[in-house]
């Protein structure tokens, strides 16, 4: 059955929220050290795909950060290698930063999007009423 | 008298309205989604044809957006969705208004009967 303009922000608000979910992760572990033998943290970005039939979107999966990181020298860490080195993961704050105000804008709009379906259900529910 | 021109003309322009305000959900839904193209509804040309026909009921019909996009494909316009979607609901509340005042007129033309 298709959906009407409350469900279609619906999928929206929980796209949108993955997202959110996503960045609050990739900015969680923005300076996590992992030593050289294993992989740095990936950072996670979520694809966004619209649904079939103007159905509204739906978080199709996910696409993951290079996990070679950036190699560091810093030998004092508790898990530097024999030479040194230790792995960040190669997570750029500005960009996170820029999708965090993004995916929270896009939230909110869709927020207003429930909004103003609820004002048409409202007149619709008022057809033929006695005045 | 329930089959009038009135009748059919408003609640083809609800049902278009309700379409309208679908499309914007869906494109506001999709803002941030690359590739998505905005859809837009258009039934009031087709409405006012038909009402002069002295039919009044009209299918509302779907076209995509053809404003140019931004870098990820993407080309929904979040201030004219926006505007667009006030202005439908507006448009919506006075539709259900004329039709509730189109039966009212129609209950007073049984009472005096």
């Amino acid at each position: 059955m298709p959906m009407d303009a409350i469900g279609i922000a619906g999928t929206s608000l929980s796209t949108h929220r993955k997202w959110l979910d996503a960045v609050s992760d990739n900015l969680a572990n923005v300076n996590t050290v992992t030593s050289t033998d294993d992989d740095a943290f990936q950072a996670r970005y979520v694809t966004a795909v619209a649904n079939a039939d103007n159905q509204g979107v739906s978080a199709a999966g996910n696409e993951w950060g290079d996990p070679e990181g950036r190699v560091v020298h810093e030998p004092d860490h508790p898990l530097a290698d024999e030479e040194g080195y230790v792995r960040y993961p190669d997570i750029t704050l500005s960009d996170q930063m820029g999708s965090l105000i993004m995916a929270q804008r896009g939230y909110q709009m869709n927020t207003a999007v429930v909004d103003r379906a609820i004002d048409i259900y409202q007149a619709a529910i008022q057809i033929g009423a006695q005045q | 008298m329930f089959d009038s021109v009135t009748t059919r003309a408003l609640t083809s322009a609800l049902d278009g309205l309700a379409a309208r305000q679908s499309a914007i959900a869906d494109n506001l839904a999709n803002v941030n989604t690359p590739n998505f193209h905005a859809r837009r509804v258009q039934f009031e040309d087709a409405l006012a044809d038909s009402v002069r026909q002295g039919d009044g009921a009209v299918e509302a019909a779907a076209s995509r957006s053809l404003e140019p996009t931004r870098l990820n494909g993407n080309n929904v316009n979040t201030d004219t969705e926006t505007l667009s979607n006030a202005d439908t609901v507006l448009r919506y509340q006075f539709a259900a208004q004329s039709l509730t005042g189109h039966f009212s007129n129609v209950r007073t033309a049984l009472r005096s009967a």
